[in-house]
């Protein structure tokens, strides 16, 4: 191991699981830098979920290794990681506060921060309910609680806003943002893409258990950029545009034409270029690139 | 070790199933342990002999030092009451996913398992020492001149029904963890402890390697009693080769659920 592990919160080498013949995991070697919203992204069945519970140490991986804080002594490491994994998972039959006392004892703190996770997450006036009278949403939050419990260096969540309505899904948004200011790690696995666009600094994607891609949210929207224009003479146009110094692609959509420009390039270059060959746009639109035809390039140019 | 007594106490301490099979036990141990008495003094008053020759009103079942001997052996058939429970907290915690959170969480899995053998020594224990005060209250009000040397011989009895209990839960932990599912498991168990071993008892012939079932050795530790009082040879002493067999049987059954559950993706 090298002296990256001081800056990566947990690193994987080779990481494989096997169910038969099916690899889940193959063959996985990645590093979550500390401090970062790292979004882990892939279709159903890509593999995030048997990934996360190898690092989580409740599936034992086939071959290759992981390693959390530079260290391998597992028990500890999990003490001071605040995870939900699929579903939550509590006892039914016990109150929120009661299954917050199992998780505090388990973490081995005291009973302190309890009443103030229930605050952040809303279910502080039912903490004496017993979990199984929790609505869907309310089950979703006590597990952002209990993950929040231990006041955790890394956060790990698995699709935490299913199951949840809008206002849920922006509250839970919000509340990612706030622990990611707090200088903590925080590993979203999610299949929508908008939230992670939203949320994450880092992100990889995972297909058929293959890292596809590894890097930073922004670069993603840098790389490349697309404006849309419109003229009176449309033809005019495109003759000018195909000799634009940074393009990359044109497309025409009708009225409509799209520019794909190098991301280094400012906007108003390609307006004033326009403007000083006796061209008017009618229209310009800075399109920005989205994660999801990033997201949905990178599996395609597997298949 | 005092934190996973702690996590343990906390799961069973309001919950229902543990409540209701807990008093389930204590009340069926008393009602058969009284009910014997009342059967007995009718009996006698009906003028009824065993094998024409014994007073059914004289026997000394509560009195010491046999009542050891004999609420034991009686206590020991419901032995399955606590297994029950042992099962359904094992197999929930598979079913609500718990047993994975709480890994997650931090435990590790030997601390999950001897979080689980603490359950099995806390139900044991209880019942053992309800067993015993049981059987100091009874003893005492039934046994016309009780003497300290009445009252300790037969008293070995106790601490064997606390191995016996101890080892048969370990045993309904395997069961539980092995099957995962609570009905499967609730059935697997009966049907090994009242069927398979008992016909496989009835093959073998020879009495000492019958006596190396699991089962049939965890029984043998506590023999029937009752029929000394028709004037026939009773094993009334617990024997350390029988507590030797167990302890190697509980031994191998907590190595059995420590491999299962270390080799088994949550």
């Amino acid at each position: 191991m090298s002296l990256d592990n001081i800056n990566h919160v947990v690193t994987t080498s080779n990481l494989t699981k096997h169910y038969g013949r099916i690899r889940a995991v193959d063959e996985l070697t990645f590093a979550i830098p500390a401090g970062s919203v790292f979004g882990l992204l892939g279709p159903n069945g890509s593999g995030k979920t048997t990934t996360l519970g190898m690092l989580l140490d409740v599936i034992n991986p086939t071959s290759g290794s992981y390693s959390w804080f530079g260290n391998f002594s597992k028990k500890e490491n999990r003490q001071k990681i605040g995870s939900i994994l699929e579903s939550p998972a509590f006892y039914p039959y016990l109150s929120a506060v009661d299954n917050l006392q199992i998780i505090a004892e388990i973490k081995g703190i005291g009973y302190d921060n309890i009443s103030e996770v229930l605050k952040i997450t809303g279910l502080y006036e039912r903490r004496h309910s017993t979990y199984r009278t929790f609505s869907l949403g309310m089950k979703q939050r006590l597990a952002l609680a209990s993950a929040l419990l231990c006041d955790p260096l890394v956060m790990i969540l698995d699709e935490p806003t299913n199951g949840l309505d809008p206002r849920g899904i922006a509250e839970i948004r919000e509340l990612i943002r706030t622990i990611a200011q707090q200088g903590k790690t925080i590993i979203l696995a999610s299949h929508l893409l908008d939230e992670v666009q939203k949320v994450c600094t880092h992100f990889a994607v995972l297909n058929r258990g293959k890292l596809m891609y590894s890097g930073l949210v922004n670069e993603v929207s840098g790389a490349e950029q697309r404006v849309e224009l419109s003229a009176d003479n449309t033809g005019e146009l495109i003759l000018l545009l195909e000799k634009f110094p940074g393009k990359r692609k044109l497309e025409s959509a009708g009225e409509k034409i799209v520019i794909t420009l190098d991301g280094s390039i400012p906007v108003s270059d390609l307006s004033r270029f326009v403007y000083q060959h006796g061209i008017v746009v009618t229209h310009l639109v800075s399109l920005k690139r989205s994660l999801e035809s990033q997201f949905l390039e990178i599996l395609n140019e597997q298949v | 070790m005092n934190r996973l007594v702690k996590i343990e106490i906390l799961k069973i301490r309001t919950n229902a199933s543990f409540w209701v099979l807990a008093v389930l036990h204590i009340a069926i141990i008393l009602l058969v342990i009284l009910s014997g008495k009342m059967f007995l003094r009718s009996l006698s008053i009906q003028g009824e002999t065993i094998s024409n020759l014994i007073d059914p009103g004289a026997i000394p079942l509560y009195q010491f030092p046999d009542i050891w001997h004999n609420i034991t052996y009686v206590a020991a058939f419901l032995k399955f009451i606590l297994a029950i429970y042992v099962i359904i907290s094992i197999t929930s915690e598979i079913s609500y996913d718990t047993l994975r959170q709480n890994i997650m969480n931090g435990l590790s899995r030997k601390d999950f398992i001897v979080s689980k053998l603490f359950l099995v020594v806390l139900l044991a224990l209880a019942s053992t020492l309800f067993l015993f005060f049981t059987g100091l209250i009874i003893g005492f009000t039934s046994t016309p001149d009780p003497r300290l040397h009445d009252v300790i011989k037969y008293s070995g009895f106790i601490p064997a029904y606390f191995l016996l209990l101890t080892v048969y839960l370990v045993f309904a932990l395997l069961i539980g963890l092995l099957i995962r599912k609570t009905g499967l498991a609730l059935g697997l168990m009966f049907l090994y402890t009242l069927i398979i071993e008992p016909i496989i008892a009835f093959r073998i012939h020879t009495e000492w390697i019958k006596g190396l079932l699991p089962i049939k050795s965890i029984n043998n530790l506590i023999h029937m009693p009752f029929v000394k009082y028709a004037l026939r040879e009773v094993k009334d002493y617990v024997a350390p080769l029988d507590m030797v067999i167990v302890s190697v049987y509980a031994a191998l059954f907590i190595w059995f659920i420590y491999l299962l559950l270390k080799k088994r993706d949550l």
